[in-house]
């Protein structure tokens, strides 16, 4: 219970802070996808289902507020954490690298199905001119900022975890 | 009992089944648009709020970093702000001399001043889209203020977008160097209509493209006045879009194509201004 409230919390105060804050601090107009880290990581973290209703909650929350399509966020997102949660085997604690390497993965691939679906498809095909002016520097910002991010997440996730093994433990003391 | 059947649900049923509802989510956004208003309307009381509060804090940190600009290159600033200013003078007082002028003739002709009056609520950019994709952002007005879908937002003299959307406390502007934003636009000396389009890959270099102009004369030249047209059904006539940049010839030797510099500073924008006026209206 207390896992799904914070979940909600951190996935509001990161769209919060992505489209205020962030937008802000963007660099040649181009600002981090933090949604897209949280997701990422709890997949990672948490496994495929957490991963999975994560990403599916937080693309709806862009869907609500500035997508036109309505699930359209939804489906990426949701797909980003479910593909995470399959690297939640060789989850190790405070390795940074392998969140790094996905969050990377996870930012290209979210960007070239938003190139393809939302741009070629209306006829804008200069794909390489889009690479060098979007896609490649929301990449390189975006893993920049995992690093600093990643550490945030796994602290709050380790902290929750170690209660949450406390309080099991302790039922089966007094089971 | 209710916990026990969740943890039978195994991701992989899962995200077949979200799935399914994803995509029957944007079939019925696709057939009928309106369906979601009002969750839009209700999501949004909740949260606009707290971007309004958040974005101060961004606009103080973009404040913070403007200050480190060195004192060289603002006191370079100064001089060409100043020239400039000394330029302005003068054209201002031509201008003034004009307008006297203009306002005698126009007495003469009785002609109403429709263009110059229109009915304006001023707002702030709240939040910007999450991703890099659109330029789409958020303003503190909404349908309370008399905001509607398809009012023009100007900033300073220049166009920035449209309304596409409206809730209660908040609307969404797409500005027109959005990618997907087209204006019908016209050169404002001679009238001949072109399309302006936003180009993502430009964004950065702070120009928009234009398209399909019908210049037979050749007369169009860098540094001409683009103003939206009278033939737009949305936008109003004659407001500032931009000063072109380069114009080049198309394959077809017809038309004319290029880019152009938009008037208002899209990188630094945050009071905009509402044209509460529908250009439907106004026709009718």
């Amino acid at each position: 219970m207390k896992r799904k409230i914070l979940d909600c919390l951190m996935i509001l105060i990161c769209f919060i802070l992505q489209t205020t804050l962030f937008k802000s601090l963007a660099f040649a107009s181009i600002a981090p996808n933090i949604l897209l880290i949280y997701t990422v990581s709890m997949g990672f973290m948490q496994g495929k289902k957490e991963g999975l209703l994560v990403g599916f909650f937080s693309g709806l929350l862009i869907d609500v507020f500035y997508g036109d399509l309505f699930g359209f966020y939804a489906l990426i997102y949701m797909y980003m954490g479910y593909f995470s949660g399959f690297f939640c085997k060789i989850y190790f604690d405070e390795d940074i690298k392998v969140p790094m390497l996905l969050v990377a993965g996870n930012d290209l691939l979210y960007s070239f199905f938003v190139y393809f679906t939302r741009f070629m498809l209306r006829g804008r095909i200069n794909l390489l001119s889009y690479f060098q002016s979007v896609i490649m520097p929301e990449l390189v910002y975006t893993v920049l900022i995992t690093i600093i991010l990643y550490r945030i997440f796994y602290a709050i996730n380790h902290r929750l975890q170690e209660k949450e093994m406390k309080g099991k433990r302790s039922s089966w003391l007094r089971g | 009992m209710k916990k026990k059947r969740k943890f039978t649900i195994k991701s992989k049923h899962l995200i077949v089944g979200m799935t399914i509802f994803c995509i029957g989510l944007i079939i019925i956004t696709l057939s009928s648009p309106f369906v979601t208003d009002p969750i839009r309307n209700a999501a949004g009381f909740v949260i606009r709020p707290f971007q309004n509060g958040i974005n101060t804090v961004g606009n103080w940190l973009t404040d913070k970093q403007s200050g480190f600009k060195s004192v060289e290159d603002l006191s370079d600033e100064n001089k060409t702000l100043q020239a400039k200013i000394d330029e302005l003078t003068t054209q201002n007082n031509e201008l003034v001399q004009n307008q006297y002028e203009l306002d005698r003739l126009q007495e003469l002709y009785n002609l109403d001043k429709e263009y110059s009056e229109y009915n304006k609520v001023a707002a702030q950019i709240i939040s910007k889209d999450p991703g890099n994709w659109y330029n789409v952002f958020v303003i503190n007005r909404g349908s309370d203020d008399g905001l509607a879908v398809d009012m023009n937002v100007i900033a300073g003299s220049g166009l920035v977008g449209i309304v596409t959307e409206v809730g209660a406390n908040w609307a969404t502007v797409r500005s027109i160097i959005d990618d997907e934003s087209n204006v019908s636009s016209m050169i404002a000396t001679t009238s001949d209509t072109c399309i302006v389009t936003g180009d993502l890959t430009l964004i950065d270099q702070g120009m928009i493209n234009f398209s399909q102009l019908t210049d037979k004369d050749n007369v169009v030249q860098e540094g001409d006045k683009l103003v939206t047209s009278n033939v737009s059904e949305k936008f109003l006539t004659g407001i500032l879009i931009g000063y072109i940049n380069q114009v080049t010839t198309d394959s077809n030797n017809l038309t004319k194509s290029g880019t152009l510099t938009p008037a208002v500073d899209f990188k630094h924008l945050r009071e905009v201004l509402v044209i509460t006026d529908l250009k439907q209206q106004k026709t009718e």
